[in-house]
């Protein structure tokens, strides 16, 4: 690890910077700036007017609704390891196991549900399955619901989301 | 008796028994040293290489396990040179390994994720496709499933059944490549104590059939308790997990090491006994088979014992602790009640065997026995109050204090499992152990002594 550390100087403890005036009256004219900008020329100002307007800027890194990838054959790619249970930070993953029959492995999830309440979208959890059977490139980014049990999201909703840019099964599991 | 040698571990002073075996004195003492095929009540096998140390004056390494102190010896076992040794023969153990870690229950708990960490760290050699393939999820019967993928024939189950349990039915099979952990065809593993080969097992091949997939061990909390199958009184721990949103729950019972009771090892009716203990459980206070207030149950109980002052019958299970025992012939002495704790229905001789399995099913029987409580069924009581013991008394009133479900239409309050509580417990070589609580309810039960309290006794 060592060689990958890089040591950068600590800036200098001029007066200039002990006084911390002249820092604020550069930000303060760059407020000023952008104030009178926007208060010229209103059209110019950089708002989305949502939810008439949509997002179009929302890349296959935007971390959106989570999906369960598939196999080839239909199947769920999710061997149930409980990794993303282990690495979810705010426990929103509610897994049970089962035995898998058709000989592609040798265990899946019997149920697999994310309250999507609880989660933080932080991605952990796609970050820690071995399978890359969870996934959160949906687009999704809105979600309504009329109960707190609409927003729990069980295996087979979880398996109709569809992946936004393209790739739809598991890289991982074929 | 043989004599104690001075000995030196990596620059430090250690003193031993000589030709006693140097692994034993490293894992006494703490001293880090990986192995599979050791194990102390098996013996050396000296097979799986893992327990490499470095011996002044031998110009290899020795296996530990395999190596008798002698006085004067200099033993290193950080050396570069052996923690090298060790990498390379872990990475001879898993060249066949399938690394399937995400659907395998040993996962957490295996020696081959613990040494690949602390010794391995290496990039295998071969593919996955290369690796030589065996069959997997074979079910070995009595709740033991073998992956034979997984096995890295450190001969501690086949030595188990061989030495042990002395019933043959596993072995190894095969050379090369091609070795497996089989029982004979036709033949599958059937003794009363052949789950304890899942324990042994330091990797993924023998795993449990009964918590297959049921949790991951890491969420596990593993508390120590004593099994109250029968009066032996094994240890065990009880592994447990509240998960969210749901109650306290067992997964499974392990053996727990202690030498003057059980050893390493718990039989199986032990060890799936924690199923009964968690179904069919007397959750609230009833009375003609309806549920009832615990206010009601309180008034209930205070005039069942003014009705029939003067012959009531105390009857207590001899599976209590002895904690809860004592405050029962406390509230009897109080209420001037007569103490009762019949032993026969406990008998089980087709239970009993040589090794662990007591033919006495009760738990604390010594402690009835040893405070001379009267050992016949009550007579001439007109209210019998029954403290969980499992037979059923003729009477013209009865209290049940249950921790399970019967058929009855008196007056049954819901008592604490022992799990849910702590106590001790003596055994039937008069070895008294205390057993911590280990399950704590979203609603906990009160135990009989928590209830007598609550009823002004005590």
């Amino acid at each position: 690890m060592s060689q990958n550390i890089k040591v950068t100087k600590r800036p200098v403890n001029s007066l200039k910077h002990a006084l911390y005036l002249p820092a604020i009256a550069a930000g303060v004219k760059v407020t000023f700036k952008h104030f009178f900008k926007n208060i010229s020329d209103i059209n110019a100002v950089e708002t989305l007017r949502y939810p008439e307007e949509q997002p179009t800027d929302i890349s296959d890194r935007y971390r959106g609704l989570h999906r369960l990838t598939h196999r080839q054959d239909g199947s769920e790619a999710c061997v149930a390891c409980f990794m993303c249970a282990t690495a979810c930070p705010s426990n929103c993953i509610f897994i049970e196991a089962e035995e898998r029959e058709d000989g592609l492995d040798e265990k899946r999830p019997k149920s697999f549900f994310i309250d999507t309440l609880e989660c933080v979208f932080c991605g952990y959890c796609v970050e820690a399955c071995p399978c890359d059977a969870i996934r959160m490139d949906t687009g999704i980014f809105s979600l309504t619901g009329n109960k707190r049990e609409d927003f729990v999201m069980d295996k087979e909703q979880l398996l109709s989301h569809k992946g936004a840019f393209g790739e739809e099964l598991s890289r991982a599991r074929s | 008796m043989s004599r104690v040698v001075d000995i030196i571990i990596d620059g430090e002073n250690y003193r031993a028994e000589e030709n006693s075996l140097l692994i034993d004195l490293l894992i006494q003492e703490g001293i880090k040293v990986p192995y599979f095929c050791y194990h102390e009540t098996l013996g050396a096998d000296g097979n799986c290489r893992m327990c490499m140390v470095g011996i002044e004056g031998q110009k290899r390494p020795q296996i530990a396990c395999d190596t008798l102190v002698k006085e004067g010896m200099v033993v290193n076992t950080k050396s570069d040179t052996i923690r090298e040794v060790r990498k390379n023969i872990l990475e001879l153990e898993l060249i066949n390994h399938p690394v399937d870690c995400p659907t395998c229950d040993q996962a957490g708990e295996c020696s081959l994720q613990d040494f690949y960490m602390e010794y391995g760290l290496h990039n295998s050699k071969i593919t996955i496709a290369q690796k030589v393939k065996h069959d997997k999820a074979i079910d070995l019967g009595a709740n033991v499933m073998l992956d034979q993928e997984r096995c890295v024939l450190c001969a501690r189950c086949t030595r188990f059944t061989a030495e042990i349990t002395k019933t043959h039915e596993l072995g190894i099979v095969g050379r090369g490549d091609d070795a497996k952990v089989t029982t004979m065809p036709g033949r599958t593993l059937e003794n009363d104590y052949a789950m304890n080969v899942v324990d042994l097992c330091p990797v993924g091949a023998l795993t449990s059939k009964d918590f297959r997939f049921a949790q991951r061990v890491w969420f596990l909390e593993s508390s120590e308790g004593i099994c109250h199958g029968c009066a032996k009184g094994c240890n065990i721990f009880i592994d447990h997990n509240k998960l969210k949103y749901k109650d306290d729950t067992i997964y499974r019972f392990r053996p727990r090491r202690n030498d003057a009771v059980n050893g390493f090892f718990i039989c199986d009716a032990g060890r799936l006994s924690y199923k009964e203990l968690q179904e069919m459980r007397q959750e609230s206070a009833t009375l003609h088979g309806r549920e009832i207030s615990q206010e009601a149950a309180k008034e209930a109980f205070h005039n069942l014992l003014l009705l029939h002052q003067n012959s009531i019958a105390v009857v207590i299970d001899a599976n209590l602790y002895t904690e809860e025992i004592e405050s029962i012939i406390n509230f009897a002495n109080t209420i001037d009640a007569k103490i009762y704790a019949p032993l026969d229905i406990y008998k089980d001789a087709s239970f009993a065997d040589e090794m662990l399995k007591s033919s006495m099913r009760a738990a604390n029987y010594k402690t009835i026995e040893n405070l001379g409580i009267t050992t016949s069924t009550p007579q001439n009581a007109t209210l019998i109050i029954n403290c969980n013991h499992p037979q059923e008394f003729r009477a013209d009133a009865t209290i049940n204090f249950f921790t399970h479900r019967r058929e009855t239409q008196a007056l049954t309050l819901p008592i604490a499992a022992y799990t849910e509580s702590s106590g001790s417990l003596t055994n039937e070589d008069n070895i008294t152990q205390y057993s911590k609580q280990a399950v704590f309810k979203n609603s906990p039960l009160p135990t009989i002594s928590d209830y007598l309290q609550g009823l002004g006794y005590e």
